[in-house]
């Protein structure tokens, strides 16, 4: 039982690093997404998705964000 | 008178003239005789002396004249190299026109791309996300669209204006790519005017459509 804990302890700690790096690409994402569109936010510090592509963004400003596609094929950032 | 003239023919007549004549023969002989050995005894000896002085002074000379010659020789090729110097930056000169004229070139060595060329670039790019990719498509066709509007007269955009967009949405790109992709972000620079080009050409556009 002691060995199985520590096998899945190692198992995440390997899989841990990929999930920040996959976050911050998101969060580059959503930030470059949110300056294209000429809205304030400076700097997206944290991104929640919210099923097929859909975000929550939270900005450095305060500012919060749905990022999403649209039918026509369009990002759209709505300010919440 | 006889007391004189008798007393001086008496006393000096065959012997006197007889001693007067050798003596007088003799000095010219002495006088003629020693001219001539001298000059020989001199001349033999300063004939020795110079004889060995000679062949060194000869020899001397001949060396002193074969490192004059090689010495006229040296400073010839010098002349030939000074001369090939100036032949050298003679030659120089067109080097360098031919160095400024390698750099007019330069500008043209990227190929420009094509917008079908650009647009799959940017597709395959790992250096921005999908959203980005994707923000990016829309603000392309908004761009193309006024650009065909205008040509089609029915938008109240001028060129002016859509060269303005353009120049927007190139500096929007290149900030996504300089630091993540530099060699798309400059090869986008070196096709930003002949892309311009296409777009600003009604029959060029048409033809991409």
């Amino acid at each position: 039982m002691h060995g199985h804990m520590k096998f899945w302890a190692v198992m995440a700690m390997a899989v841990a690093p990929s999930l920040p790096f996959a976050a911050e690409d998101v969060a580059k994402d959503l930030t470059a997404v949110i300056a294209l569109l000429g809205l304030p936010c400076g700097q997206v510090v944290s991104a929640t998705p919210r099923g097929n592509n859909e975000y929550n963004a939270v900005c450095k400003d305060g500012n919060r964000y749905r990022v999403y596609t649209n039918a026509q094929g369009r990002v759209v950032a709505e300010k919440q | 008178m006889v007391a004189t003239y008798p007393y001086e023919s008496a006393a000096m007549t065959a012997p006197s003239i007889t001693a007067f004549l050798l003596l007088a023969a003799l000095a010219g002989c002495a006088a003629d005789q020693p001219p001539p050995p001298p000059p020989p005894p001199p001349r033999a000896a300063e004939a020795v002396v110079p004889i060995p002085v000679a062949p060194p002074v000869a020899v001397a000379l001949p060396p002193p004249v074969q490192p004059a010659a090689p010495a006229v020789v040296l400073p010839a090729p010098p002349p030939e190299r000074t001369t090939a110097k100036p032949e050298a930056p003679a030659v120089a000169p067109p080097a360098k026109v031919a160095v400024i004229a390698v750099p007019a070139p330069k500008p043209a060595g990227p190929p420009p791309m094509d917008i079908k060329a650009l647009e799959k670039r940017l597709k395959d790019t790992s250096a921005i996300g999908v959203f980005t990719k994707l923000t990016l498509k829309n603000q392309v066709d908004d761009l193309l669209d006024q650009v065909r509007a205008m040509h089609q007269k029915q938008a109240k955009t001028n060129l002016a204006q859509i060269r303005q967009s353009y120049d927007l949405l190139i500096m929007k790109v290149l900030s996504l790519l300089q630091e993540t992709d530099p060699p798309l972000a400059r090869d986008i620079v070196a096709s930003r005017e002949p892309l311009w080009g296409i777009l600003a050409d009604p029959v060029k556009f048409a033809s991409i459509n």
